[in-house]
């Protein structure tokens, strides 16, 4: 039953168009970087960049690059964004519908309709990461060569600066989908936690987004730089460490045990929230 | 099948349901009545465990709603008023998705419940192209799903047209006589209550009012229409000799204990006021409640 349960989770959730918002706008955002990457001057600051360090500009303009690059921006703003509108939908939207009425009048329990909900929003959010990686290759693949990776030193942190074999860089590159998808489900879980209140959806994806830009705004305020390790984005940023030689796997570690530990949370609070509620129409 | 004892519901300071106790018997089908925010829905989602009684026992097929749900809801069906389902999804996939919730459910089951509401051929296409009453027939179909014993409708009629309304009186009807099953009826409509229940309860201000028999209500003990050449001749007569204690609308008398028909018609006769007609008065439900909750009238200034 529960695979059931999950399965129907999922063809409710994937047959909804506007759980395809975020993948439409990923391939938008992505097509007019990747023709900004082209046919701008970015590529002539890159291969000073890489001149004056000593490396082959040719080597390094590759797909896996410039996907890279095209990944941060969207990792930021639009990844946020996309996730919370399907966590703050997962619960809020069937009530503010009258769905989950009619779910509720039948003997499943709140714990596990949320479950089922809760997992099929976590196998949204690690689909759309995917997908996020796999259309800025594919789009970098057209117009760019297929060679070594270049990771400049210009992430939002200055965390890391690496030079990969293709290989290699491709092997970095699937490893930090791995915590990127981490970044997705924390989002959405968040999100998820507000839907679980009595509030309607818009309420409940604001909410989230207000929540996780702040956390990003103040975790760059100077005076906070002591208290990186409460801000949630700060762990956010454990995914582009892979990419440092070597990585710290124990400072990664550390941000992913958190960020599993903030979904949990997230995840108790909203059950507790929703056991406790009275549905009505 | 259903007992609510001394159950209590407080919203944020206000009142939902205050000492509601009543109790639906296997078989019959039971009447809610009552004004908007009475109570009824209220009610309805303390049985169905969507909202928590704050004291109280609700008891569904025998178990505790609050501490045993499942087992209380396992054969229990319910429909909503103005039904809500995946609009982009097809009937048939919100059957199949709805079916979980209780219990696996073969697909031979889901086309038998299609094709016991009507709504075969219309199965495979979007609920956004179906009708208010197509709609209706599939709120009906998830309901009938687990096989219920009991089912739980919560203004049934509500938006649809004329047709529908008959329609689903019908549908009621033979979900009594067909499948045998016990069904609480919460209802604006007074004259569906009327011709579906064989028992009411009706709350106002989530307090329970009344709880009886519909033949009872209808029977309206000791009302008499009365038909004479002179109605208030004969009322002062009646009303002198004590033979009645009330009239009304010039045609109804209320007969005094322990007097019959028999002695008003003697008497007007032997007065020389003829009868045309004396019958006992059926009052209907939408009289009875009408009665029963009006607002105490008010007093003119002087």
């Amino acid at each position: 039953m529960f695979f059931a349960q999950l399965k129907n989770e999922l063809w409710k959730l994937f047959g909804k168009k506007r759980t395809y918002i975020g993948f439409g706008a990923f391939v938008i955002a992505q097509a007019l970087m990747m023709l900004m990457f082209k046919y701008t001057h970015w590529q002539s600051m890159y291969e000073r960049w890489l001149s004056g360090n000593g490396y082959l500009a040719s080597e390094y303009i590759s797909a896996l690059t410039v996907a890279l690059q095209m990944i941060v921006p969207q990792i930021l703003l639009l990844m946020p964004l996309y996730v919370a509108l399907v966590g703050g939908d997962l619960v809020a939207k069937e009530a503010e519908d009258g769905t989950l009425r009619m779910i509720l009048s039948r003997p499943i329990s709140r714990l596990r309709l949320l479950w089922v909900k809760w997992l099929a929003g976590i196998i949204f959010a690690a689909v759309l990461t995917l997908a996020l990686g796999v259309i800025a290759l594919g789009f970098a693949r057209l117009l760019f060569p297929w060679k070594g990776m270049f990771v400049p030193g210009q992430t939002p942190t200055d965390l890391v600066f690496g030079i990969f074999t293709a290989n290699e860089g491709l092997r970095l590159y699937v490893f930090s989908h791995l915590f990127m998808t981490v970044n997705a489900i924390t989002m959405l879980s968040v999100a998820f936690m507000f839907s679980c209140f009595n509030m309607k959806p818009a309420a409940a994806t604001i909410l989230s987004l207000s929540f996780l830009f702040m956390s990003m705004v103040m975790q760059r305020i100077p005076f906070f730089e002591a208290y990186q390790n409460w801000f949630i984005t700060h762990h956010f940023e454990c995914w582009l460490l892979v990419f440092q030689t070597p990585a710290p796997w124990s400072q990664i570690c550390q941000s992913e045990i958190i960020l599993f530990a903030v979904s949990a949370t997230a995840f108790i609070i909203g059950a507790m929230a929703f056991q406790v509620r009275d549905i009505k129409s | 099948m259903i007992e609510l004892h001394n159950v209590f519901k407080k919203f944020a300071g206000r009142i939902a349901v205050d000492d509601l106790s009543f109790t639906v018997r296997r078989g019959e089908i039971f009447g809610l009545l009552g004004h908007n925010g009475a109570g009824k829905s209220t009610a309805i989602g303390m049985m169905l465990g969507q909202v928590w009684p704050t004291s109280g026992e609700v008891k569904v097929c025998g178990h505790d709603v609050a501490s045993n749900r499942r087992a209380a809801l396992m054969q229990v069906g319910a429909i909503f008023e103005t039904p809500v389902f995946y609009d982009y999804l097809s009937g048939a996939r919100n059957l199949e998705i709805l079916s979980t919730y209780t219990a696996p459910t073969s697909k031979a089951r889901i086309r038998e419940v299609i094709e016991w509401v009507g709504l075969t051929g219309r199965e495979q296409s979007k609920v956004r192209t179906y009708s208010h009453g197509m709609r209706s027939r599939l709120a009906l179909a998830q309901a009938l799903l687990p096989k219920p014993e009991l089912l739980i409708l919560d203004e049934p009629s509500d938006g649809l047209d004329p047709e529908g309304i008959h329609e689903m009186r019908q549908t009621i009807l033979r979900l009594q006589h067909e499948l045998g099953l016990t069904i609480l009826l919460s209802s604006h409509l007074l004259n569906e209550v009327e011709q579906l229940c064989t028992r009411i309860a009706v709350l106002q201000k989530g307090k329970k009012v009344f709880e009886g028999n519909v033949a009872d209500v209808k029977a309206a003990r000791g009302k008499v229409a009365l038909k004479t050449s002179d109605f208030a001749d004969a009322a002062k007569l009646l009303l002198e000799r004590g033979l009645i204690t009330a009239t009304e609308k010039g045609q109804f008398i209320t007969l005094a204990e322990n007097h019959s028909t028999a002695e008003i018609t003697q008497t007007l006769v032997a007065a020389g006021i003829a009868v045309e007609g004396i019958w006992q008065h059926e009052q209907t439900v939408e009289d009875f409640y009408l009665n029963l909750i009006k607002p105490p009238p008010i007093l003119a200034k002087n």
